[in-house]
């Protein structure tokens, strides 16, 4: 646990070492800013209890958002450690290879929290600007906030599996990007699909589907099995091939 | 009796060795003290490649130990796999008595590896990655920074502390590499070809510094430059496409290869006659005339082994009274050892390896 924890506060400073988090973070603060201005714009022109919260996590903004910076954030993590071989020093470091997996993991899942954090300015923005007479309901925005939670772990877990697989950032991303695209546009198939057995059957594996559910206020077990089964299968799998060079 | 213990194990085995000439070297029988590594055939078979060879050798605690080879060798690979990095496809290798595939933690937390090119994080201050380092091998924050204070001065890190690592030189990046290697106090360090891309004043005090680790410290290092191997270690072992070719300090090295003595003489008189006195002196085996500079000929003389050809030389020069400017025998060196037991022949027949004298370095 120790370890641990020295692994994780390691990965997350070296965040804010490199110009890459700031750019993330800036990108994503213009464009979560952006999402707020359709929001309010949407607001101001008056809508009768519609899911306005959409506009901030189920809008096309947030999702391609979120396809990019999750391969960003992750891509580094092994790939970067394997290319300057600071891998060797580390696993000949007294540490596991779970451990070491988990730590980066959660250093990635802590900077994509830390992202998200600015964005709690608008809940204070949305309560100070309240008309009397017509609450704004902030529930959406939590469930809101737990499913971007949720997609984003799912998506980060990912990309720190690609990174694994390479020792070049760029494959490592552009594996992750062509995945968790992957896994996005499969979330349109309910559209498409005409038999209702097929359709419920594809509604489950839909992050799209759940981000909607979440963004109205109506948070979903489902979304929560789905994506943490596929964060710890991703997680699985990196540890698999870390600790691959050991099988030969 | 009293004999000391280290000088009954070099007597035994000088003893195999002779009796099994031409048989593998690889094996090392007999040892006293503390083995702080002891590796017994040892393989290791990448696909298509055989990296190293049924290798078996012994590391004495306090002991420092050069591996010695051309590249790709087998060093590095084998240093991995004393460092748990890789596994081994066959054999068995123990450091400090734990396994190190079954106990790979206990094995890892002994162990300070500096790899080949000293691989850093770039963005990390000086004295963040050494606490860093030091935290992860369970260092507690106290003995951290005292163990931080000592690495700095050992390694002459003093004023860098602040400094970033991605700005530093490459002789400081290979100083932060060693103290790294030993903020934790580690039983055993391996370092892995420690003065690569060194300037020399920068060699002398790698090398000094790594002398200074012994007794406290067991060292192991791997270098491809014989020189370093004959001035920093106490025991060379030679190793050639992945299996052992010799073991033994450097001094015996020398003469487990009987190496022709090598004279130069440089004299003033006529070319023919020099030829034929000189090659007619007993014991000599080859005569070169390699240049004349003014009526001075520059004359290299190779004689058998073990004998002296300068007081015979001498005496046949002052007999016809030629004149004579230099008369000195060169020391036979680690280097044409190396040369003949990594070129292919059998330490017994190394008898000629005098002129393969232009070797590596």
């Amino acid at each position: 646990m120790k370890r641990f924890l020295i692994l994780w506060r390691k990965e997350v400073a070296t965040y804010f070492l490199s110009p890459i988090g700031y750019i993330v973070m800036i990108f994503f603060l213009v464009v979560m800013g952006f999402s707020f201005w359709l929001l309010v714009n949407v607001l101001s022109q008056g809508t009768e209890g519609g899911a306005v919260m959409n506009e901030l996590f189920g809008s096309i903004f947030f999702w391609i958002t979120l396809l990019i910076v999750a391969p960003v954030v992750t891509m580094r993590l092994f790939s970067e450690e394997k290319r300057s071989g600071t891998l060797e020093t580390l696993m000949t470091a007294p540490v596991r290879d779970t451990e070491v997996v988990l730590a980066k993991y959660a250093g990635a899942l802590t900077f994509y929290v830390l992202l998200w954090v600015p964005t709690a300015a608008y809940a204070f923005i949305l309560k100070m600007f309240e008309l009397p007479g017509t609450p704004v309901d902030l529930g959406p925005m939590y469930s809101g906030y737990a499913g971007a939670l949720l997609v984003g772990a799912f998506y980060l877990a990912v990309g720190i599996f690609t990174s694994s697989l390479t020792r070049n950032q760029i494959v490592a991303a552009i594996a992750c990007f062509a995945l968790i695209c992957s896994a996005f546009f499969a979330g349109f198939l309910p559209y498409l699909v005409r038999s209702p057995q097929m359709r419920d059957a594809l509604g489950y594996v839909s992050s799209v589907m759940y981000m909607m559910d979440f963004s109205r206020g109506a948070p979903d077990t489902r979304a929560v099995v789905f994506h943490l089964s596929g964060v710890v299968l991703m997680l699985f799998l990196t540890v698999k091939v870390l600790e691959s060079r050991r099988w030969l | 009796m009293g004999q000391d213990p280290a000088a009954v194990a070099e007597i035994l085995n000088k003893h195999v060795r002779r009796r099994s000439k031409a048989k593998k070297r690889s094996e090392y029988l007999f040892s006293y003290g503390t083995a702080m590594i002891k590796v017994s055939h040892l393989s290791k078979r990448f696909p298509g490649v055989t990296a190293v060879d049924d290798v078996s050798f012994e590391v004495r605690q306090g002991e420092i130990v050069g591996f010695l080879g051309p590249n790709g060798a087998g060093k590095t690979t084998t240093m991995r796999i004393l460092c748990g990095y890789l596994p081994a496809s066959r054999g068995r290798v123990e450091v400090a008595g734990h396994d190190v595939f079954s106990e790979s933690l206990e094995v890892r937390r002994r162990i300070g590896y500096m790899p080949e090119n000293v691989p850093l994080y770039p963005e990390m201050r000086v004295d963040e990655y050494l606490m860093f380092r030091a935290q992860l091998r369970g260092l507690p924050l106290r003995d951290g920074r005292r163990r931080l204070e000592e690495v700095r001065a050992l390694c002459g890190l003093e004023n860098a502390g602040r400094r970033i690592i991605g700005q530093l030189s490459k002789g400081y990046r290979q100083r932060v590499g060693l103290a790294d290697a030993l903020i934790h106090d580690p039983e055993l360090v391996i370092l892995d070809e420690p003065t690569i891309g060194l300037d020399p004043n920068q060699i002398r005090e790698v090398r000094d510094l790594i002398r200074s680790l012994a007794p406290r410290h067991t060292v192991l290092l791997s270098t491809h430059i014989l020189s370093e191997a004959e001035v920093t270690c106490e025991r060379v072992i030679i190793i050639n496409r992945g299996r052992i070719v010799a073991s033994d300090s450097p001094a015996n090295l020398r003469r487990l290869v009987h190496i022709g003595a090598v004279v130069r003489v440089e004299l003033k008189a006529e070319k023919p006659q020099v030829r034929g006195v000189l090659a007619g002196l007993p014991a000599v085996e080859n005569l070169v005339v390699e240049g004349e500079d003014n009526g001075w000929l520059r004359v290299r003389v190779e004689g058998s082994a073990d004998v002296d050809l300068r007081e015979n030389i001498f005496d046949a020069v002052t007999q016809r009274g030629w004149k004579l400017r230099e008369l000195h025998m060169e020391p036979s060196r680690l280097e044409e050892v190396f040369a003949s037991l990594t070129q292919g022949e059998t330490v017994s027949e190394t008898s000629g390896a005098g002129q393969k004298e232009d070797s590596v370095e």
